[in-house]
């Protein structure tokens, strides 16, 4: 038994490990690749300068994508804005939510589809979007439509677009890291013979960079979903310490999971913005202990029996 | 030299923590502040809310409610002069029923659909609705004193809070003990609900 503080104290030590295990893990990447290229090209600021063109490609990536990502999400997801009357539940509870949260009120769409799913966007509480479909305004009573808002609210609170995006950047610098390590090495072999002192060093730094050249883009990806998936929990607590009512989360969680249409508006990309996770594939056993890795949402369950822990 | 810059860096680290540390708390203070006139905003609202709302849905409710009261009466009156037997009575209480029909019949042509459910159940929605305001805006004045309160309190934040004379904030003034923190016999009760 804790309570709703201590959960969100515990959730924020534990995302904080997460993050910076990623940052410590990325800064150990760039270090290893950059030295291996530096042996490669037989002069070692040369694979610093690799990893700046690498920071600056993928920033330039991404940069777009958060800086419009309530613009382009919209569009994608083909959404409308929220109207007082006609969606009165959803408009006024986001209304409160958000007095109670302490930020503006985002702004509401909502998306014309059946399945059961709702997500925030927006670089900051300003600019944030919460868009929710159809199909979960019509199955949530207002109660539960709380519970969700209030963990959309949590995440637009908690700045999750832009902590994703940057760790998107660094996941993408990795990935061009180690794209680029494999081509030097096609290219650059003939000078490494010169520097013959450090050559044990040498060695051992282009095995390393072999070694993390192939790992290192899928260890970076399962470090993001990880996190993902703690923003998750920390979402699931803030909208608990909002509302006061895990009851209303838990339910609409148990109502949006017992519903097995997939939601057509939602692809990979947007996939980490929603509530739950709108692809709903469900493997069991050992296989699925491994899937879950591969997750952005924890499994509902899970998240449920965290928010037992808070009634 | 070097062996200086240790110090200094300390030293610049600290300084910005303790500007942190009394930013938070001035401007936590203000956000209070802030919060509770928003609590005297929604106060406001509410009341200029609800009577209008009642007005405005006494008025939809009235004709269906007159005819209910007309029906209801007639009823009366027919079973009245069903039991005395008396033809006169019988037959004023049937020309005051047909009397009747040209009214239900205005209603319900002016209302193909009887709105009387819809009308108190949006009602009841914009209740719920100014409820949660007043309760929402509330939470946050709670939240705010609270986080405030407990950095005041806890080490080492509450250093600085001593030093710039940072005071406790009161919150929604609640008294500590009485009736609310204690649970009583009619508490134990299930509440009955009765709909007259």
């Amino acid at each position: 038994m804790k309570n709703i503080y201590e959960v969100q104290a515990a959730n924020r030590t534990k995302s904080a490990v997460v993050v910076v295990g990623f940052f410590v893990f990325f800064a150990l990447v760039v270090w290893v690749l950059s030295s291996a290229m530096g042996y490669y090209f037989g002069y070692e600021p040369g694979g610093l300068g690799m990893v700046g063109i690498a920071l600056i490609l993928s920033g330039l990536m991404s940069l777009g994508g958060y800086y419009y990502s309530d613009k382009i999400v919209l569009s994608i997801s083909n959404a409308k804005p929220a109207d007082r009357s006609e969606h009165f539940d959803f408009y006024t509870s986001a209304e409160n939510l958000a007095m109670a949260a302490g930020i503006p009120k985002p702004k509401l769409y909502v998306i014309d589809d059946s399945a059961p799913n709702a997500f925030a966007t927006g670089r900051n509480p300003d600019k944030a979007v919460v868009v929710a479909t159809t199909g979960l305004l019509q199955k949530l009573d207002r109660t539960e439509l709380e519970g969700v808002i209030a963990h959309e609210l949590t995440h637009i609170k908690n700045y999750d677009t832009r902590l994703m995006a940057v760790v998107a950047v660094l996941v993408g610098t990795v990935a061009l890291l180690a794209d680029w390590f494999f081509r030097v090495s096609y290219f650059g072999g003939g000078r490494r013979s010169r520097d013959k002192e450090s050559g044990g060093l040498a060695a051992l730094f282009i095995v390393l960079g072999i070694v993390f050249a192939i790992l290192s883009p899928i260890i970076a990806q399962l470090i993001q979903l990880a996190i993902s998936r703690r923003r998750e929990f920390m979402a699931d607590a803030g909208s608990v310490a909002i509302t006061r009512q895990p009851s209303g989360l838990m339910s609409a969680l148990e109502k949006i999971s017992s519903d097995h249409e997939p939601l057509e508006a939602a692809n990979k990309a947007t996939a980490h913005l929603y509530i739950a996770n709108p692809f709903k594939d469900k493997i069991g056993g050992a296989v699925g202990s491994f899937a879950k890795l591969f997750n952005t949402h924890p499994p509902v369950e899970e998240r449920i029996s965290e928010l037992q822990k808070m009634m | 030299m070097p062996l200086l810059i240790i110090p200094v860096l300390v030293l610049i680290g600290v300084a910005v923590w303790v500007v942190m540390q009394y930013n938070f708390f001035v401007s936590t203070k203000a956000r209070v502040k802030a919060a509770v006139q928003e609590i005297g905003n929604q106060l406001k609202r509410q009341a200029d809310l609800i009577p209008n709302l009642e007005e405005s849905a006494k008025g939809y409710l009235k004709h269906e409610k007159g005819i209910f009261k007309d029906l209801a009466e007639a009823r009366k009156t027919i079973a009245s002069a069903v039991k005395s037997g008396d033809v006169q009575k019988m037959s004023d209480a049937g020309s005051m029923v047909s009397a009747l029909i040209p009214n239900i019949q205005a209603v319900f042509e002016s209302n193909p659909e009887i709105k009387g459910s819809e009308v108190v159940g949006k009602l009841m929605d914009e209740l719920r609705d100014t409820a949660d305001k007043v309760m929402y805006s509330r939470r946050l004045v709670i939240d705010l004193t609270a986080d405030y309160n407990v950095r005041r309190v806890s080490f080492p934040s509450n250093l600085v809070a001593s030093m710039f004379g940072m005071g406790e904030l009161a919150g929604i003034a609640t008294p500590q003990s009485g009736e609310h923190v204690e649970v009583g016999t009619s508490d134990l009760k299930t509440p009955k609900v009765k709909l007259e």
